[in-house]
């Protein structure tokens, strides 16, 4: 170094100085270029290109389209970019609902839906999903003035496992009360309480149809599937008076909650913001219904709403994922008290021909005033995953009860052909929008696969074994649905009761062209060669 | 012979298939602020194609009606007569092109007067690029040749596209039409600017549903717009040849008037001095 006389130095530093700025000068340009050329580079949106479609020469064989989702629709949304147009929405929506294509075109001034959410299980890249109210879920827990209540249907309880890698129908009753006591809520109640309700209210509706205490026909279907309900304003309005006139178990939990509850609690009901965990997408869809709002106008507030929020089990999953909370790791958490004890009868109301069963087992009790035999608890014909089920029951002082349970709306618009037809012999019918009842509903987990009865009959043990291990079976056994009717409601089907929890429904048969519906079955899926 | 797509918007559902399969096909990026589905899908340079959706009233009730809007693929385009480049060109199957990017022939020098020409708005110019093209809907001009429908037309699972020859189509318009009393009893695109490659039935006027029936307060024209152009331009060679012929014959008239005059002076000069001597 210290042979390094100063010209040399002085040379080398200028050399670097020329170099430097040559470094300079380059980047520079460089810049320039890639400035004004990137302009030509396609932009990378980061999307995945599927790789079905990543060669151009296998189009069309695997393109075939989509179904019509309305961007305002309050259960589901699409994300455009991911569509790849395989068309497995339109098999559900077809062959599964037997919506898509069974109704005339030009549209009227509706998209035809009856919400029930099964595109987005079957859907492969995720595009149709439900709509998500997390964020006004995380706005009402974030605020101190607000008394926020949470219900959970009783198939989550089996399906919310899932989401954390527990298998198929995991029992996670009590961790999901733990975890949604995590997360901030001020009251935990199940609406497996109000499934126990709704057996009253619907069984005695059942009983006063076959006696002729009412004037509405036989058979009397059920009303607790929102899909369902959709579906028979749409395509057989005029069968609307067979519908039970009772509402769902989430909106009798909605107006018993804003009532009942926050009466007994002292809290006022502006301040109550009432949340449900459902399987459904169409819960959303009943929870905005202008008609449910009658604990509002109970209390002379019509702007309340029975249910202000409703959360899929995927939207619950994904609020405790971002929250770190991990359900493998949580203790099991009991119900808060007043609305929050069940029966094993409402927690069969999760699985297809469980509303049926409880019913009948109530029904039974009423007429006789007895225990219904051993027989009724493990009513076989009526369980399991066939599309359409049928049974008799003999209830001594009403006569042979013949009853039918239907699930998937295709197997549905069998069974209401018949009942069109005069053809029914049946007094009490069950219909389920979705594959299995709620335990297969749209709002449930994804599986890596397309929905296969392998998981459903897998939920659907789960929910009977818990029947079967549960010391109440009968939904009159409740007590705090006997304290309800004490101190609240007075009787099933009371004045109170049918203000509360009794509804009316809408014929949707003007949104749809019914005027050739023969011709338009005719655009059934296409598949391009 | 020429193909065409018939656009029934009696049988559209408004799923937007159409729109995803032309984005797949053509490999086209998605923005959030550009929708090609709904009240606000316009088209713009990746958006080729969009599904339109207006609340119409009829006498009865309002309905609901979407419409796919793509370009129509005159007979006689407006664009290809505009551009001094050539980069239109309108080949035998139907399709109109942009030679620059389906070719890669670049010609194009971003003057944009198709933009100008076209009466339906359809190219657009990729505004955010330095060195950008004019883009539009190329009818799937390689699918075209293979004879095959374009991306939109065959995902379509209603029916409401149907593909075919521009003639036989147009048959099929009209027995449709006959056929049933709810439609406007017109075929848009059958004459509209010289006729286009993509033909509408509609059961609603067709200005309600955003198709272009009137241009500066009158019908639009039936005449394909080249022809205003070619009615000016044809005169261009008898003028060219004309005013050349008028100002050679001037010229010459004017030399030889100099030459006569010369001639003249030198002849008087000449008589002068043969006076003198």
């Amino acid at each position: 170094m210290m042979s390094l006389n100063s010209k040399e130095l002085e040379e080398s530093k200028e050399i670097t100085r020329r170099a430097f700025l040559k470094i300079i000068s380059g980047l520079g340009l460089t810049g320039l270029m890639a400035g004004g050329l990137s302009g030509c580079v396609p932009k990378q949106t980061g999307e995945i290109t599927p790789p079905l479609l990543a060669k151009s020469k296998m189009w069309p064989e695997n393109v075939v389209g989509r179904i019509p989702i309305d961007p305002d629709n309050p259960s589901i949304v699409r994300y455009d970019e991911k569509c790849i147009l395989c068309g497995q929405c339109i098999q559900a929506c077809q062959e599964t609902q037997s919506v898509y294509g069974f109704y005339n075109l030009p549209v009227v001034d509706e998209t035809i839906c009856i919400n029930c959410g099964q595109c987005t299980l079957v859907c492969p890249t995720g595009a149709i999903s439900e709509r998500d109210d997390t964020r006004k879920v995380l706005k009402a827990l974030a605020d101190p003035d607000k008394f926020v209540v949470v219900q959970t249907a009783p198939a989550t309880r089996v399906a919310l496992g899932e989401e954390f890698g527990m298998p198929a129908g995991a029992w996670v009753m009590g961790q999901q009360v733990a975890a949604l006591r995590r997360l901030g809520f001020d009251a935990v109640l199940d609406t497996n309480f109000t499934a126990d309700l709704t057996i009253m209210e619907e069984a005695t509706e059942l009983i006063k149809r076959i006696k002729g205490e009412i004037d509405k026909p036989l058979p009397q279907f059920t009303s607790c599937s929102p899909g369902w309900i959709k579906f028979c304003e749409y395509f057989y309005p005029e069968l609307l008076p067979h519908m039970s006139s009772c509402k769902s178990p989430q909106q009798m939990f909605g107006a018993l909650a804003k009532t009942y509850y926050a009466k007994n609690k002292n809290i006022p009901p502006e301040k109550f913001v009432s949340v449900s965990i459902m399987p459904c997408t169409a819960k959303k869809f009943e929870a905005k219904r202008p008609e449910m709002n009658d604990s509002g106008l109970c209390l002379g507030k019509p702007a309340l709403r029975d249910v202000d929020i409703v959360l899929t089990t995927r939207e619950l999953a994904r609020l405790l994922k971002q929250r770190n909370i991990d359900l493998n790791k949580l203790p099991k958490e009991n119900y808060d008290p007043l609305m929050g004890e069940s029966t094993g009868g409402a927690i069969i109301f999760g699985a297809t021909g469980g509303v049926m069963e409880a019913a009948v087992r109530t029904a039974y009790f009423f007429v006789t005033g007895q225990q219904p035999p051993a027989s009724l608890f493990n009513l076989t014909p009526v369980r399991g995953l066939s599309g359409i089920k049928e049974a008799q029951v003999d209830i001594p002082g009403a006569g042979t009860v013949k009853v039918a349970i239907c699930h998937g709306m295709a197997n549905g618009r069998k069974v209401l052909e018949k009942v069109k037809q005069g053809q029914s012999p049946w007094h009490f019918i069950e219909f389920m929008a979705c594959p299995g009842g709620c335990l297969g509903g749209g709002g449930q987990p994804r599986t890596t696969a397309l929905p296969s009865d392998e998981i459903r009959t897998k939920r659907l043990n789960s929910l009977y074994q818990a029947d079967a291990r549960w010391q109440r079976r009968e939904s009159h056994e409740n007590p705090e649905v006997v304290a309800l009717y004490h101190k609240f409601l007075e009787h099933p089907m009371s004045e109170l009761a049918e203000k509360l929890l009794h509804t009316e429904y809408v014929s949707r048969a003007d949104k749809l062209n019914r005027t050739a519906v023969a011709a338009a079955r005719s655009w059934k899926l296409r598949v391009v060669k | 012979m020429a193909k065409a797509v018939l656009v029934d918007i009696t049988k559209c559902v408004g799923c937007g298939g159409c729109t995803v399969a032309c984005k797949l096909y053509n490999e086209l990026t998605w923005e959030e602020k550009e929708p090609q589905l709904g009240e606000k899908a316009n088209l713009c340079a990746n958006n080729w194609t969009v599904v339109q959706k207006f609340a119409v009233d009829t006498p009865e009730t309002g309905v609901w009606r979407y419409i796919k809007r793509q370009c129509m693929h005159c007979l006689e385009p407006a664009c290809e007569s505009a551009c001094f480049t050539h980069s239109f060109v309108k080949t035998k199957e139907g399709a109109v092109i942009y030679k620059p990017t389906e070719l890669k022939q670049d010609f194009c020098v971003g003057c944009r007067y198709c933009m100008i020409a076209c009466p339906f708005d359809i190219p657009k110019f990729e505004w955010d690029k330095a060195l950008p093209f004019v883009r539009k809907c190329r009818f799937c001009n390689d699918r075209l040749k293979a004879g095959e429908p374009p991306a939109c037309v065959s995902v379509c699972p209603t029916g409401a596209l149907k593909f075919g020859e521009r003639e036989e189509l147009l048959v099929e318009a009209r027995q449709r039409i006959s056929a049933s009393p709810h439609y406007v009893k017109d075929i848009y695109g059958e004459k509209e600017y010289g006729g286009t490659s993509w033909l509408y039935l509609s059961d609603v006027p067709f200005e309600k549903i955003g198709l272009k029936t009137t241009a500066f307060e009158k019908p639009v024209s039936k005449e394909p717009i080249p022809l205003y152009s070619w009615n000016v331009l044809k005169w261009t060679p008898y003028i060219f040849v004309g005013w050349g012929a008028v100002l050679t014959a001037l010229h010459y008239y004017t030399k030889r008037r100099v030459e006569v005059h010369e001639e003249e002076m030198y002849e008087a000069v000449e008589t002068k001095e043969d006076i003198k001597q």
